[in-house]
């Protein structure tokens, strides 16, 4: 194999804005006092990481390094979805100081670094790239987590988080090499060639290797039963690495789920659609009942997070292109909506981290209130909201593919979660609070808080552009 | 008239003053936009009733565009006979909800009347909507508007009747997502009129689960026995204007899901259910009728009433007869009309003695002779006093129930019996007697505002009564449509 070419490294523009302007921050690292600093300079390069993928597509499709990256309408699509994470969650940073002893340049470098390797995760089509991607985005977000050094507990969310995150790592490695043993590649169309192929495989050795492959996957998406680090990381971790964590890791990793299953085993759709059902139908459930007794607002959204990995894989569910552009549709959606949750916790500061935080705050902060509301009636999946288009899109593919009951556990879930959701409602608007009037929010987080809205309503009333959009790789 | 999105317009009339409401941001100025978008909204509505075709019982009005292209739903507006009125009751009954808000919402104005629009334009909407999925966004839409308003503006009992009532609407409306999903899986489309023309492509088994699913919904609204319980909680604890569109407008939307629905589009799925779904209103009406006669809280009682006269429309539908149906849908209206003003008179009378038990009140006919004499007529409307508005309504039911089988008819009369009982009785208990000491001192009769609020009702109560042909006109068309869609059962 030669050497990158140039053209191979246009493929990789929108990542090398991204290293870039991150290593422009450690080496100005020391001089960065003021947070919002290092938080304009993230907020530029994610900008400009956007706007180059939108612009490389125009390229044409093309592929590069040896095939291990693709450039398509799919990495575009979650390319962009995750500079829009990155943009909102450094808005997010930028206000507030999270306590002391936070280094704002490291941070943010963390930041830019595990978009890279979220971005990565979306084009690559080699199981290696793939795994080296997701390391990259995993040890960035351990350090996220942990990095609010002088408090105990979000050391301890690290530590969670990295013990259980190394296992899951090792679980999709394994997974990896038993795939290369069966197929002798890595690569994803040369393991669907060999599985298409006339030698048959070892099948037990597949379905171990598959459902290795899908473990490591599915903890990146906290999907049950993978779930375990997600409340104690998002609880543990300040809210903007929480909302940074649940709206880009979910989405990369359902970017990567979407291409190793529906092109490298592609032939094995049953034995993949049974998994999925399985992490689905227990991610629904779990998530949404275990949402039903938090108080920590955090740890209410980390379960609802998990509650949504089981929407999302819906659509993967049926395994046909327009069952992963659904789940694109839903990861789009989803991204703003939770994000624009966690933005109202942040604005709220150490009052958004409990339910009881929120109460009277409709006659406080009528505005904050509403957003909230209206974030969470899109959790819930009520129309016209961004949610509920999201949810009919996988719901409906869920019920193409002939999965009806899981379509109804589905919705009896959403049931339960608009339970959740509505108590903040409650305590919002239904009761009273002695509690001092929050102070304004700084401009960066209304303006998160506004794009999060805008697609969030927008998004609801007329999804049709972001479903056009969401082509299947 | 053609060429303009009236019913476009009528529907987002509302919300452009909600979003005014917000935007301005004044508490004082919050009543007065309401009652002024309500009323335009009225004046847009109104008009279409005269430009209506009541021979045709094609769509009139209709507006159709894409929506979402990318999943083949499209928007679509248009009425026939069977939702004009309701669309037009809609606008009515929200000029009204402003008016007797207009001094009993003091507090968080804005957030009120706001709330209030959105939910009159979910209601215009949903009757207007042409396809199953505008119907569906709006149907939800009504939820959120109405749990405000219950939990924030209602009674002692409140957040928990408010989460009741959403809980128990939304886990009958996602059954119905999930079954128009499947609808429009099988079928490619969601247009009302279009799905009973492919329905040929769900055999009668899926029909069956279909049915099912749908009543999932529409029951929670109606509500049918035994899913009413979140209806005496939230009638009782919402404030008059959100009694008055629960009662008023959202008991209808269930009843009108089945009529726009499951009779054209699942006629297997009916014959699967009719015998049920009679069994279940006749409970329903003398089930809701005892236990109306035990009630001791006036809001409480006139709710659980509308479980019993409910029973009456669910039972003319599923008679499948021409005049069972069209007195069902007369039927809606004439409740729409008559607890709205019931409702009305509790809160007038609740706004000046705080009290909703009957026992607490007594001789009010000496306190407040023109509040009597109002409260006197509505109650005779709901016995189904002959030349008010319910007589005919029930007489067409009751009529249809005995020619599809004895004990049906027999069960609705006994409801009537009841009815008449416990109205009577209520009436009898406040309005007579000698006064009660506790209501001495108190100013209990009513001002212009309030007498302007109820007037309107009044005469609409007469005139339906005197000729119903006014409004039976619009139903004979589309009804023998939608029978002969439904086909012999």
């Amino acid at each position: 194999m030669n050497g990158p070419t140039a053209a191979d490294l246009t493929l990789l523009l929108p990542e090398l804005i991204l290293v870039g302007v991150a290593l422009v921050l450690i080496l100005a690292a020391r001089r960065i006092r003021e947070g919002s600093v290092a938080s304009v300079g993230t907020v530029i390069a994610a900008l400009a990481a956007a706007i180059a993928a939108w612009q490389a597509l125009s390229w044409g499709t093309t592929t590069g390094f040896g095939g291990m990256l693709v450039l398509d309408g799919y990495s575009q699509f979650f390319k962009i979805l995750i500079a829009a994470t990155v943009v909102i969650a450094a808005l997010l940073s930028a206000g507030r100081s999270d306590g002391k002893g936070v280094p704002r340049g490291e941070y943010h470098v963390l930041m830019l670094l595990a978009a890279t390797g979220m971005m990565l995760m979306a084009s690559t089509t080699d199981l290696i790239p793939l795994y080296l991607s997701l390391e990259l985005m995993t040890i960035c977000s351990y350090i996220l987590v942990g990095i609010r050094v002088e408090r105990p507990t979000s050391s301890e969310a690290a530590i969670k988080y990295f013990l259980l995150g190394s296992f899951a790592s090792a679980l999709l490695l394994f997974g990896i090499s038993l795939t290369y043993g069966l197929t002798g590649t890595t690569a994803y169309a040369g393991i669907a060639a060999a599985l298409a192929g006339p030698e048959p495989l070892s099948q037990p050795f597949l379905l171990v290797a598959i459902g290795l492959i899908a473990a490591g996957l599915a903890f990146k998406i906290a999907a049950v039963p993978f779930h375990a680090w997600a409340p104690d990381a998002y609880q543990g971790a300040s809210a903007p690495v929480a909302g940074f964590l649940a709206a880009g890791s979910k989405a990369a990793g359902l970017a990567a789920v979407g291409r190793v299953f529906l092109v490298a085993f592609n032939t094995e759709a049953n034995v993949v659609s049974t998994i999925l059902v399985g992490l689905a139908a227990l991610s629904l459930l779990v998530g949404s009942i275990l949402a039903l007794p938090q108080t920590n607002m955090k740890r209410l959204l980390a379960y609802s997070s998990i509650a949504h990995a089981g929407y999302a894989l819906l659509g993967l569910v049926a395994g046909t292109p327009a069952g992963v552009s659904a789940t694109m549709t839903y990861a789009f959606f989803y991204v703003f909506m939770t994000l624009g949750a966690f933005g109202v916790l942040v604005a709220l500061g150490e009052r958004g981290e409990s339910l009881d935080g929120f109460e009277g705050l409709a006659t406080q902060r009528p505005g904050a209130a509403a957003l909230m509301m209206l974030f969470l009636l899109s959790l819930t999946g009520i129309p016209p909201t961004a949610g509920f288009a999201a949810k009919f899109i996988v719901i409906s593919s869920a019920v193409q593919a002939g999965h009806i009951a899981l379509a109804v556990l589905a919705v009896v879930c959403s049931v339960v979660t608009a339970f959740v959701y509505m108590r903040v409602v409650v305590f919002m608007y239904m009761r009273t609070t002695e509690r001092p009037v929050p102070p304004r929010f700084p401009a960066t987080i209304s303006a998160a808080l506004a794009l999060a809205a805008l697609v969030t309503l927008v998004g609801g009333i007329f999804p049709g552009a972001v479903a056009l959009w969401a082509v299947a790789p | 008239m053609s060429g303009y999105p009236w019913l476009s317009i009528t529907t987002f009339l509302p919300l452009a003053g909600a979003v005014l409401i917000l935007a301005i941001g004044s508490e004082r100025r919050a009543r007065w936009i309401g009652l002024i978008t309500t009323l335009t909204t009225l004046a847009v509505a109104a008009p279409l009733l005269w430009s209506f075709d009541k021979s045709s019982s094609a769509l009139q009005f209709v507006e159709s565009a894409d929506w979402i292209p990318a999943w083949n739903l499209s928007y679509g507006m248009g009425v026939d006979g069977i939702s004009l009125p309701f669309i037009v009751l809609a606008a009515l009954l929200s000029v009204l909800c402003v008016g007797v808000s207009w001094t009993s919402i003091a507090e968080r104005r804005r957030e009120f009347y706001a709330a209030l629009l959105v939910a009159e334009t979910a209601m215009l909407g949903l009757f207007a909507a042409t396809n199953l999925f505008v119907f569906f966004v709006f149907w939800e839409l009504i939820l959120i508007p109405l749990f405000l308003l219950i939990g924030i503006w209602g009674g002692p009992g409140r957040v928990y009747a408010s989460i009741k009532f959403l809980m128990f609407s939304l886990a009958g409306s996602v059954l119905m997502l999930v079954g128009m999903i499947v609808l429009h899986n099988a079928c490619g489309t969601l247009d009302f009129r279009a799905l009973a023309l492919v329905r040929d492509n769900l055999s009668p088994a899926t029909q069956g689960w279909l049915f099912a699913a749908f009543l999932a919904a529409f029951a929670v609204k109606v509500p049918m026995f035994p899913l009413h319980t979140w209806l005496p909680d939230a009638h009782t604890e919402a404030p008059t204007a959100g009694s008055v569109i629960l009662a008023g407008i959202l008991l209808k939307m269930g009843a009108y899901g089945f009529l726009r629905v499951s009779l054209p589009v699942l006629p297997e799925g009916v014959r699967l259910f009719v015998t049920p779904m009679l069994a279940i209103s006749a409970v329903a009406i003398v089930y809701g009728a005892y236990v109306t006669l035990m009630q001791t809280d006036i809001k409480r009682l006139i709710a659980y009433s509308s479980i019993s006269h409910m029973g009456f429309v669910t039972l003319g539908i599923f008679t499948l007869e021409q005049n069972g149906v069209e007195g069902a849908i007369l039927q809606m209206i004439n409740h729409g009309i008559i607890s709205a003003a019931l409702f009305l008179c509790v809160g007038m009378i609740y706004e000046r003695t705080h009290t909703r038990e009957i026992a607490d009140y007594g001789g009010v006919v000496k306190l407040a002779p023109a509040y009597s004499a109002l409260l006197a007529f509505f109650c005779l409307a709901a016995t189904g006093f002959p030349g008010l508005n319910s007589f005919v309504g029930e007489f067409l039911i009751v009529s249809a129930a005995f020619n599809t089988q004895v004990w049906l008819g027999t069960a609705a009369i006994w409801g009537v019996a009841l009815g008449t009982t416990y109205m009577v009785w209520l009436y009898y208990r406040v309005v007579m007697g000698a006064p009660n000491p506790g209501l001495s001192g108190l100013e209990l009769e009513l001002g212009v505002r309030e007498v302007a609020t109820l007037a309107p009702l009044v005469l609409l109560a007469l005139c339906l009564g005197l000729y119903p042909e006014l409004l039976l006109s619009y139903l004979h068309a589309p009804v023998a449509e939608l029978l002969a869609m439904v086909g012999t059962p």
